[in-house]
């Protein structure tokens, strides 16, 4: 301890009087400050990088919709919500790779792709991170290996990701083609035709991306009061009973978020694609945004963005009216 | 013959439904442990045949199986040999550390003001934050190219050229991870019991004394779950990390790059692109396995606060 004293001693005898003074002062300042305007300036880098890497770009997007394409400059004429109304009036298909909405092929149209991926993926990573949860709440011996695999894809990077189904899915030889054609289910080239190509990017989604839900609805789970099980047994309910009555409700606020989650997810979704096919076969919004930004087109692509973020607010909406009717009392 | 073995059937079949019946709770005891060897069958297999077609010999990775088709570990030589993708995993890892670097010195300012102080303007300034996290990326890009590309100017300052360089890359994942680490540290911070600061601040420290020699001791492990977390989201990164760089290794293109590149750029060898999924994938790999935990809390509690 004495010797710690003279450390510190020495320490202060040597910081020069004009720094010490500078600290001191800056020191009172703060301490003089009122909560908000310590709140405030403790905030100020923060919020500076943030305006500047976040909210001004973000607007800048949004501003940059409302004018024409132009290949020399970021911005054309001002043109209203005219890039808005023709893309989703189908007069811009012509820019884009594939039609924007065209019922007809519905695997080859921007908007279509992307709403049937979306459902597809929820439902599937749903169910499947839903059934790990249930295994990982469990005490058994082990179980600490069981969450390490299911975590494991989780933190696989997307461009891994997308590299191991395309291997999966290699024409003819690959492992995926060879079973899943045996069933019937595709062609010996998958990853040529939209309809495959969709199963096999949502199949890429289900392995990496349900472990996020199970993590969510285990918290759920964990927080359920046991006591109403014992109560449920004395009853003489049966499991499933148990399942039905006690556990879903009990956990369907924290089931919900996952889901907002997972369709927020994927409703945006590109790199998979890119990794595993090409944004031709697979059209989806966000593909739509990244060729047409590649060729220059800022006013189209600032507008398709803007009709992403306005798709996904919309669904999000939906989940928290959902929400709001079934949470009581809150989380 | 064939009787005999329809009889033995039948019996297995009704002895299975008597057990059953008389014991309900065995039968979700194998339920369960046949659940549990698919989820990891399901989870593993992916690993598993990619190092099947990385040992495969090159030319023959068609035929690679359940089994590889050869033995020929020289893949993982090679693939350093004919792209430099050593130099994209430096690129990725240095973005990676500096990001998390960055994020967690703004989300532990941030998380500390939203977590333990009252102020006008918070709750708003919050959800702004929060907000602006689930707008997708597209809708950032065409801002940010204008902003890294050096084309913006306010009051006579030009936006530098970032292009080609690590904060082209760096940047955009900053903000992308910092709502999630500053939302996760807000409830960190909000746990720590204010008698210890309160009581810091009686016994004479300062406000930034109290900081420094109170809570920063104590944020240690939220600091450590932040960090791991947003490491993971800033070396997964896909859609900034590929618009922002053009690919070429010299020019801090990240691994997004080094693998397309084995798709586009080298004829055909499944092998290269199955051994370099490995390499790419080992570093996430090992934090997941050394911080399991971390991160299985700090998912679960970010992901429902938000």
């Amino acid at each position: 301890m004495p010797s710690n004293r003279t450390a510190t001693a020495t320490r202060e005898t040597v910081t020069p009087n004009l720094v010490r003074n500078a600290g001191g002062r800056l020191n009172d300042w703060v301490e003089n400050l009122s909560e908000t305007g310590f709140a405030y300036l403790v905030l100020v880098p923060v919020l500076a990088v943030f305006a500047l890497v976040a909210l001004w770009p973000v607007l800048y997007t949004l501003q940059t919709s409302f004018f024409a394409d132009s290949f020399s400059q970021f911005h054309g004429g001002f043109v209203g919500l005219t890039n808005y109304v023709e893309l989703l009036t189908g007069q811009r298909d012509a820019l884009l790779i594939r039609p924007f909405l065209d019922l007809s092929s519905p695997f080859q149209s921007v908007l279509p792709t992307t709403l049937i991926y979306t459902a597809v993926t929820v439902v599937s990573i749903t169910v499947l991170g839903f059934v790990q949860a249930l295994i990982l709440d469990k005490t058994f011996r082990g179980r600490s290996i069981v969450r390490t695999a299911v975590l494991l894809p989780w933190a696989v990077p997307i461009v891994i990701q997308g590299m191991i189904f395309y291997l999966l899915f290699i024409p003819e030889a690959g492992l995926g083609t060879q079973v899943f054609n045996d069933l019937g289910l595709i062609g010996t080239r998958p990853l040529n035709n939209s309809a495959p190509t969709l199963g096999v990017v949502s199949l890429s989604a289900v392995w990496k991306r349900s472990a996020f839900v199970a993590l969510i609805v285990l918290s759920g789970l964990q927080s359920i009061d046991q006591r109403l099980y014992d109560v449920a047994r004395v009853a003489g309910a049966s499991r499933w009973e148990q399942f039905r009555l006690i556990t879903l409700p009990q956990v369907m606020p924290v089931l919900l978020v996952a889901m907002l989650l997972t369709s927020i997810g994927s409703m945006r979704v590109y790199g998979q694609i890119d990794a595993i096919s090409n944004c031709s076969t697979m059209p989806s919004l966000t593909c739509a945004v990244v060729e047409t930004f590649n060729g220059s087109l800022y006013g189209t692509a600032s507008a398709l963005a803007f009709i992403t973020a306005a798709l996904i607010g919309l669904v999000s909406m939906i989940y928290l009216v959902k929400f709001n009717n079934t949470s009581t009392g809150g989380i | 013959m064939g009787t005999d073995s329809g009889r033995r059937d039948r019996s297995l079949v009704s002895r299975v439904v008597d057990r059953s019946i008389t014991d309900p709770a065995s039968v979700y005891r194998k339920l369960f442990y046949v659940t549990t060897a698919v989820l990891l069958f399901v989870s593993l297999f992916p690993f598993y045949y990619l190092l099947v077609v990385a040992l495969t010999p090159q030319g023959r990775t068609t035929q690679a199986g359940l089994l590889p088709a050869g033995f020929d570990p020289s893949s993982f030589v090679q693939l350093f040999q004919v792209l430099p993708f050593h130099r994209f995993m430096l690129n990725s890892l240095l973005i990676a550390i500096s990001v998390t670097a960055f994020v967690l010195v703004f989300a532990s300012f941030a998380g500390y003001v939203f977590g333990r102080m009252e102020f006008r303007g918070k709750k708003p300034l919050f959800l702004l934050l929060i907000a602006v996290s689930y707008f997708p990326g597209a809708t950032f890009i065409v801002g940010l190219f204008r902003l890294l590309t050096g084309n913006v100017t306010v009051l006579g300052i030009t936006s530098p050229n970032l292009f080609n360089t690590p904060a082209a890359v760096g940047l955009p994942l900053t903000a992308l991870a910092l709502p999630f680490a500053i939302l996760l540290l807000t409830t960190f911070y909000s746990q720590i019991p204010d008698g210890l600061e309160d009581a810091a601040r009686v016994t004479g420290s300062t406000r930034i004394g109290a900081l420094y020699r109170i809570i920063a001791p104590l944020s240690a492990p939220g600091l450590v779950t932040a960090g791991v977390l947003t490491f993971i989201t800033a070396y997964n990164e896909f859609f900034f990390s590929q618009l922002m760089t053009n690919g070429a290794a010299a020019d801090w293109s990240p691994i997004v790059w080094g693998l397309t590149n084995y798709q586009t750029q080298v004829s055909v060898r499944y092998d290269l692109m199955a051994a370099a999924s490995l390499v790419g994938v080992l570093p996430v790999a090992v934090l997941v396995l050394l911080a399991q935990k971390r991160i299985v809390s700090g998912l679960s509690s970010g992901s429902l606060k938000g």
